[in-house]
């Protein structure tokens, strides 16, 4: 701090400097600016347009609505058809309980990976970092074909399977590294004072592990509420939609009424949205560690 | 590994039997049948005839195919210019000493990245509308009425039109992670550059840049892995066409699988994705390794010539001068 303030001293001294530090300061700024709006655009477009009737958008895509009207959000409520509502608490659902299995799973199978000496340690270890390396979408085809031969098909759990195993290799590597870090002697201790396996496990560690399994958490709650191709696939029964579901709807039926698709996006992204801009900073240094260290 | 404390074996078989299991059943199993139905004929019904390789000669001579493979190639590529490449000039503008707001840029940066591929699919194709849409809206306000089109009806524009949407999406998740590589370089180190009086460009390039390098082959990969996956967004934003102008690999076997119901060539199709992304994400590795290591090598060895060169040259100089 001092060291810059010192330098910007120094600057100062030259008018000339001074002005190209304003003009790069406006240009610098000006750019970034223009790439937040971009990403924040749609949004907002969203978010007025839906409030026009679908007449008024089209006479004016860009415009603010001049008579703001719920009509189209009240339409897509009441219509019993879209069941956008049950979509919204079916990936709801969908997305907790993959989430709360993601990390306990990831949490017992890295603790044991990370901890305990057994003969098939290492090649479990393997078995689910291969994981990371193969391609799910070459896998749609054949968990189709299984799936639906063994009717785990259209049923409110089937897609927790591949949610929960796809999520595992890369939640078990964070969650094996993290432990690793963890001084021993905090099991030792437990074990003098008698406790067991299963205590120490649940008792002792899993408190410690509290930020990997945040973080773990946090990287699955969006890959879960947005995943669509195996959805696609193993959910035919309306009555399971899930959200990208439930909009893929949409496409063709409405095409010309985009009030209206615009509306059904924003109820359907309001959890989500909420969520992130509520916690973008633990969501943001969560993701990082995820990418980075897996 | 603990070594004072042994539980029983069976409690540790307990805990990892579900995991294992249920991992086994989706991830591997569903390779076996892959490779196991890719040697039918079969259509779905309950008719199931072995025709060996027929389906692999099939797949080699399948245009289709190909185009969409390589279709994923332009993508991969593609991305990691947009993606990368804008994340990267993003990032040096946020972290530039004059920038306010960082945190701001930050979250809306990243904001794209959390909504699903489908909600984008549908922000762009209102977009790309013709009669409707925002692009021919502002050809309109800056007078070029004549570049309008039915942007997704052309064969030619449809991959970099569904390309644009993907690399939006993603600029905000890589500009996060390399923002947070670029913080953690000591702030020492590019202030005593900026004293002697290096430029934010050569800042940019000799000092930030091979200091980040192993975020950047992080990056990278996962941009392959990425795009050699792409679905859900050119399902909803053109499902593969005009024709087969904007097909992926994935794209094309749901079609052979679900809308021709051609289980046995879908499966061998997965095979075949299965074999190229495997390939293309480890040849890319080898290519980034090989090539990294050798350009910084070059650099550094040229860099240190030119010194050892000036340094003569001042010699000399000076000698000449006394």
């Amino acid at each position: 701090m001092a060291k810059e303030m010192k330098m910007t001293k120094v600057e100062d001294n030259s008018a000339g400097t001074r002005v190209k530090r304003g003009v790069l300061t406006v240009v610098i700024n000006f750019f970034l600016w223009f790439f937040s709006l971009t990403c924040i655009f749609p949004l907002i477009w969203m978010l007025y347009s839906s409030l026009k009737e679908k007449r008024v958008f089209n006479a004016d895509i860009m415009g603010l609505p001049k008579e703001p009207t719920l009509v189209n959000y009240t339409k897509i409520l009441s219509n019993k058809d879209y069941r956008l509502m049950q979509s919204v608490t079916n990936s709801a659902r969908t997305t907790i309980l993959s989430v709360l299995l993601i990390v306990l799973i990831a949490f017992i199978v890295g603790y044991i990976l990370a901890r305990i000496n057994f003969a098939l340690n290492k090649p479990l270890y393997v078995m689910f970092l291969m994981g990371m390396l193969i391609p799910i979408h070459s896998l749609m085809v054949p968990i189709y074909i299984i799936f639906s031969k063994m009717g785990l098909s259209n049923h409110w759990y089937t897609l927790l399977l591949p949610y929960v195993s796809f999520a595992l290799p890369m939640s078990i590597f964070l969650v094996q590294g993290y432990v690793k870090g963890i001084p021993t002697e905090l099991e030792e201790a437990a074990a003098i004072d008698g406790s067991t396996f299963s205590k120490t496990l649940f008792g002792i560690i899993l408190p410690v592990c509290k930020p990997i399994l945040v973080t773990v958490a946090i990287i699955n709650v969006f890959s879960c509420w947005n995943e669509f191709s195996f959805a696609l696939i193993l959910i035919k029964d309306r009555a399971l939609y899930t959200v990208p579901l439930g909009l893929k709807q949409f496409t063709g039926q409405f095409t010309s009424d985009y009030p209206k698709i615009m509306a059904a996006m924003l109820i359907t992204m309001a959890p989500i949205v909420i969520f992130y801009f509520a916690f973008s900073k633990q969501i943001i240094k969560g993701m990082v560690a995820g990418a980075v260290k897996g | 590994m603990l070594k004072s404390i042994k539980p029983k074996k069976w409690v540790v078989a307990a805990y990892l039997a579900v995991p294992v299991a249920l991992y086994v059943f989706t991830v591997f199993a569903p390779l076996v049948a892959a490779l196991f139905y890719s040697f039918f004929e079969w259509k779905g019904g309950p008719v199931k005839t072995f025709n060996g390789l027929a389906n692999y000669t099939q797949l080699i001579h399948d245009e289709v195919f190909w185009s969409a493979f390589w279709h994923n190639i332009f993508l991969v590529l593609v991305c990691i210019i947009g993606q990368i490449g804008i994340a990267f000039i993003v990032v040096l503008l946020i972290n530039s000493k004059v920038t306010k707001l960082q945190g701001i840029h930050r979250t809306f940066g990243f904001f794209p990245s959390t909504i699903s591929a489908v909600c984008i699919g549908f922000i762009w194709q209102m977009i790309y509308d013709s009669k409707r849409g925002l692009l021919n809206y502002f050809l309109e306000a800056i007078g070029r009425d004549d570049l309008k089109k039915v942007w997704l009806n052309e064969p030619s524009l449809v991959m970099l039109l569904v390309s644009i949407p993907l690399i939006w999406q993603f600029i905000g998740y890589y500009m996060v992670i390399l923002l947070s590589a670029v913080s953690s370089i000591s702030t020492e180190v590019l202030e005593s550059a900026e004293i002697d009086g290096a430029t934010g460009i050569q800042r940019a390039r000799y000092i930030v840049l091979p200091l980040i390098k192993n975020t950047l082959l992080v990056c990278i990969t996962l941009c392959v892995a990425g795009n050699m996956k792409a679905f859900d967004n050119i399902y909803v934003m053109t499902a593969g066409g005009p024709g087969y102008s904007s097909m992926v690999m994935a794209m094309y076997g749901y079609k052979v699988s679900f809308e021709q119901s051609n289980l046995g060539y879908g499966s061998c199709i997965s095979v075949g994705i299965f074999v190229l992304a495997l390939a293309v994400i480890g040849g890319s590795q080898v290519l980034m390794n090989y090539f990294m290591t050798d350009s910084y090598d070059r650099n550094e060895r040229k860099h240190l010539k030119q010194i050892e060169k000036e340094r003569k040259q001042a010699i000399k100089n000076r000698k000449a001068n006394a």
